[in-house]
């Protein structure tokens, strides 16, 4: 290995052996959760529900819940990680080494996409021991969760340098994340919405994340998938490069 | 030269200005002192040779290896254990040298090698699979110095590291930092104890407000200053020669 590998795979398993340390917090938290809305929303409530376009409702919300759980998990992590250590000061021990600005943006950032992950992993196949969840276009389901995890990875990047108190953190996820999330339709169809919230969950970015992935489960759409993806490799892209220029200027990290 | 600092410049975006064009060499083998007040500029000056400031304007050289357009090379050749107790909660002592070697790009069986020498050097061994938050004070002030050490620094910066440990630990350090400094490791190092720098450093610097206004052997700063003691021409540089020890029991008039 060269060094720059030695460097780079050392800030990842720091990042990756932090929350499997804490994992009942990490990872057992958020499974229990997706599991709470599968048995609320799909059992309890689904059985009273007709189908969707065709397909069972439990089925019809579990593509929204593993995108959600490896969204907010990716987030979670890189943000509270992240803020942790410029509390602490810990960050210094990286920020003093030889390591380039994109190696620690890139450990930083995978540090949260691994555990959103197996998060969603796990998700889907306990959901798929309970119900039958089909996958029709594999290729579009992966390239869907895999962008959509790193962006979110990078949204908690770049949230975890800028934030200075942990309510920053809090208030970007409580407020802006999960209305977001919610809103994008991960527990209905949006065609199902009386006017003017169809039109308005179409300014909602989530609301494509959340139409590809389900595409790529249930072959079910109502986003132009093509587009979507483009729009979405586009933005996860412009928000790399964004957090590459903050680490390289050392914004917040560096005085 | 260890490190050559050449009109450096310190302004954070609040106006202060924490270093006003200061210039300093330190050669290759030397145990240097920085002495100065709180906030004189002595951790904005380590911070900026590290990294972990970004200098307005100036120039800082590590062994030849420019601090900014060549940080790669500079960073491996510096060692720094800081002021604060800046240990990752998270992580085992073992963890915590591991990890650090890898940043600085140590292969596996090295990493392995070197934290098992340093954790014996600084007894510490008992304690590798704790977790770094259960430590007490001085021995968190024994991994910062062996996680400093861990990458072999040609140049090892200690930032006030006897602030609050006991009389044992501090001879302990002084020790170990004098035999690397014996085998070749340049030492820079701040410390408001007058008679740590005496001790151990053969060239001193004063920096007050930004500026090295002073530098030399520890008799050489006494005798700039016309007084008998490093003290003393400390307490000349900061206005406060009424606290001399000479005068220590004197009744005030």
């Amino acid at each position: 290995m060269t060094a720059a590998q030695i460097r780079f795979t050392s800030l990842l398993r720091r990042e990756v052996s932090r929350f499997l340390k804490i994992k009942r917090q990490t990872i057992g938290a958020p499974l229990l959760e997706t599991f709470l809305y599968i048995s609320v929303f799909g059992a309890a409530l689904g059985s009273r529900i007709d189908e969707l376009n065709g397909i069972d409702y439990v089925v019809f919300i579990i593509p929204g819940l593993i995108m959600m759980a490896w969204a907010i998990n990716a987030f979670t992590n890189n943000s509270s990680s992240i803020l942790q250590q410029k509390f602490q000061r810990a960050i210094d021990d990286q920020l003093s080494s030889p390591a380039s600005p994109l190696e620690l943006l890139l450990a930083f950032s995978f540090g949260g996409f691994l555990r959103g992950m197996i998060v969603a992993t796990l998700t889907f196949s306990a959901a798929s021991v309970l119900v039958d969840v089909p996958v029709e276009h594999p290729l579009i389901l992966v390239a869907a969760l895999f962008l959509t995890g790193f962006f979110f990875a990078q949204l908690g990047v770049l949230i975890g340098v800028r934030a200075e108190q942990f309510d920053d953190v809090s208030f970007a996820q409580t407020f802006v994340l999960q209305p977001l999330i919610f809103l994008g339709g991960v527990f209905y169809s949006a065609s199902l919405l009386p006017e003017p919230f169809q039109t308005l969950t179409q300014f909602n970015p989530v609301y494509y994340m959340i139409g590809l992935v389900r595409y790529g489960f249930l072959d079910y759409s109502e986003v132009n998938v093509a587009l979507s993806l483009a729009l979405l490799t586009a933005a996860t892209l412009l928000l790399t490069a964004f957090n590459h220029r903050l680490f390289a200027r050392g914004y917040r990290l560096r005085a | 030269m260890a490190l050559q600092i050449t009109d450096l410049v310190k302004r954070y975006p609040t106006g202060t200005e924490a270093l006003r064009s200061v210039s300093l060499d330190i050669e290759a083998g030397q145990f240097f002192g920085l002495l100065g007040p709180n906030g004189a500029g002595k951790s904005t000056l380590i911070h900026c040779a590290t990294g972990l400031a970004q200098p307005t304007s100036g120039t800082i050289r590590v062994f030849g290896h420019d601090a900014i357009e060549h940080y790669e090379e500079a960073r491996l050749a510096v060692g720094l254990a800081p002021q604060e107790l800046n240990l990752d909660w998270f992580l085992t002592l073992e963890e915590t040298l591991d990890y650090h070697g890898g940043y600085f790009g140590m292969p596996k069986r090295d990493r392995r090698e070197r934290s098992k020498e340093l954790l014996e050097a600084f007894s510490l061994t008992a304690k590798k699979d704790d977790r770094t938050r259960t430590l007490s004070g001085g021995m968190k002030r024994r991994l910062i110095l062996a996680r400093a050490l861990m990458h072999r620094p040609r140049l090892l910066i200690l930032d006030e590291p006897t602030a609050g440990v006991d009389v044992e630990l501090r001879l302990e350090l002084w020790h170990y930092v004098q035999r690397i400094n014996a085998e070749g490791t340049t030492i820079l190092l701040t410390t408001h104890y007058l008679e740590e720098a005496e001790q151990l450093c053969s060239q001193i610097a004063f920096i007050n407000d930004g500026q090295i206004v002073a530098k030399g052997t520890s008799a050489q700063l006494a005798s700039d200053y016309g007084v008998g003691t490093l003290e003393d021409a400390y307490l000349e540089l900061v206005g406060r020669k009424e606290l001399s020890r000479a005068r220590v029991g004197e009744v005030a008039p």
